[in-house]
């Protein structure tokens, strides 16, 4: 009888994580749908997820925090691990295109100069995306992040 | 058990079902709540005639469903979106203006997208050829001998009544002082070579601005997900605003008509702007942080600490969380306010710009009811 009841209990608990589950991605595709995350002012001011691909160095993932301080780009690739600062930033509104440059430091301490480039897509949306490429002396690939 | 089992399989579905449909109804209400040219063509004008089938009577659009039918005879059933019910009530309608059964003229403006919807710029009966719609909300008649300044015991105007709102705003577009650019009542513009004429803008937000006026401001988060008409935007909606002094707090209360009926505190009491940006940046906010100070007859209010998540005027101009607003409020009679802002973004634009634009005072009326969630549902 308490097996046949823990049984049943363990398959509602694991009902009720799928149904959570759902419950959770559904909330979250919401909240991306209807703006959650609004951010209406400078189009590059916000924190950034995506990949830089095949950067054997730092990883496909990449972390992106951006700010605007009324005169320049500011912000940081990876805070809290690699923690690169970016050195340069520009942001043309003639096809929104976008550079940051970045210096890493590799195993070893040497510098290593970053470069992305790209252009903005659904500038409109809170989760607008950078699309381009990335390089630097040891590799090159695609590039893209959106806004969270 | 199987019961049990049963029943919970049940109830699992319906939960996904539910939060499946609550995704749905999230991103499929972007045209609830529009400007006019977000979703219809602006720069043609179609007329129908037909036989009204149903009314749908509430906010943020009325709409007139009626049967057009074609040159062969056949029937089609054709949406007419008229204005909130706050304005056509102002204009005279009630929600049986218009029964099933009438026969209508309908000239407006056909929907974007090609779909059977058509804005009601004038709606008129066949049979009697009188007009039933005003499609605009007119200001009224300024009082033959205008009134008096009213003024409290310290000798300052009163900005408020006991009963009466301030509506009306001579103008809903916010324009830099001195700038000749044509554009409609919900700021967008004529001609959009224009766009660098309306504010000292920053390339970026020259951009911004141009881009949400090519997609005809259908991104508004206002119109799209409820947000507050923060910055100025409430100071020139239709829907008005109450300015309400508690001399002995020593602030002044601002409750806005349009948006959801949310408020501003305007302080008065000598307390200092804090915060780390220009205001409080602790707990940015979409009307700011105002702190004021009498000046002759002028409440001069200086405003800080806004966040980025709202547009700040109708039209779309761009703002920072660096925005702070010189207000200045006076009345120079009964029915009028004068109100004057000076705009410093040095995040949007490249340097400090004016505007200046009145209100009238709607004698005797409580702010309308207009709650922009109406739209969401």
């Amino acid at each position: 009888m308490q097996m046949l009841a823990s049984s049943v209990l363990g398959r509602l608990v694991a009902r009720a994580s799928r149904v959570l589950a759902v419950a959770l991605v559904a909330t979250v595709a919401g909240a991306a749908s209807t703006g959650a995350l609004a951010q209406e002012g400078h189009p590059l001011k916000g924190s950034w997820l995506g990949t830089w691909e095949s950067n054997a160095a730092l990883g496909d993932n990449i972390l992106l925090i951006l700010d605007w301080d009324g005169k320049a780009i500011t912000g940081m690739i990876n805070p809290g691990t690699d923690n690169i600062p970016i050195a340069k930033a520009s942001l043309d509104p003639k096809g929104w295109m976008v550079s940051l440059e970045a210096d890493a430091k590799d195993k070893s301490g040497a510098s290593v100069h970053y470069v992305i480039q790209g252009h903005i897509e659904n500038l409109e949306l809170p989760s607008r995306s950078i699309v381009g490429t990335w390089s630097s002396p040891g590799g090159k690939g695609a590039f893209e992040a959106s806004r969270q | 058990m199987s019961g049990a089992h049963g029943l919970g399989r049940v109830a699992a579905r319906r939960l996904a079902l539910a939060c499946l449909a609550g995704l749905f109804v999230s991103a499929g209400t972007a045209f609830a709540h529009h400007e006019l040219a977000a979703k219809f063509d602006t720069s043609k004008t179609t007329t129908l005639a037909g036989i009204v089938t149903a009314v749908d009577w509430r906010n943020p659009h009325t709409h007139v469903f009626f049967n057009v039918k074609d040159k062969q005879g056949d029937a089609s059933n054709w949406a007419i979106e008229l204005d909130n019910t706050i304005v056509l009530e102002k204009s005279g309608w009630r929600a049986d203006t218009l029964r099933a059964g009438d026969a209508l003229t309908v000239r407006g403006h056909p929907a974007r997208d090609g779909t059977r919807q058509i804005s009601g710029d004038t709606v008129t009966q066949t049979a009697t050829g009188q007009k039933v719609l005003f499609a605009k909300d007119t200001t009224p008649a300024p009082p033959k001998t205008p009134r008096a300044t009213p003024r409290g015991p310290d000798g300052h105007p009163l900005l408020g009544g006991p009963d009466g709102y301030w509506g009306y705003p001579s103008s809903t577009v916010l324009v830099q002082n001195g700038a000749a650019v044509k554009m409609d009542a919900d700021g967008l513009l004529a001609n959009l070579a224009d766009a660098p004429k309306v504010a000292p803008f920053q390339p970026w937000a020259l951009g911004v601005y141009r881009h949400r006026q090519e997609r005809q401001l259908r991104d508004d988060p206002m119109f799209l997900n409820c947000k507050p008409p923060g910055g100025v935007r409430y100071l020139q909606s239709p829907l008005g605003f109450q300015l309400i002094e508690d001399r002995v707090r020593q602030r002044v209360f601002v409750l806005i008509g349009s948006g959801n009926h949310n408020y501003r505190i305007v302080y008065l009491d000598g307390r200092k702007n804090v915060g780390q940006v220009r205001g409080d940046d602790d707990n940015p906010l979409y009307y700011g942080r105002g702190v004021g100070k009498w000046e002759g007859d002028t409440l001069v209010v200086e405003t800080a600490g806004f966040n980025e998540d709202f547009w700040f005027t109708n039209g779309g101009l761009p703002h920072t969380n660096l925005l702070s607003m010189t207000e200045r409020f006076s009345r120079p009679s009964f029915d009028t306010l004068h109100y004057e802002v000076r705009i410093d973004d040095p995040g949007a634009y490249t340097q400090p710009w004016s505007a200046s634009w009145d209100l009238r005072w709607v004698d005797g009326q409580e702010l309308p009811v207009f709650f922009c969630q109406e739209n969401r549902s």
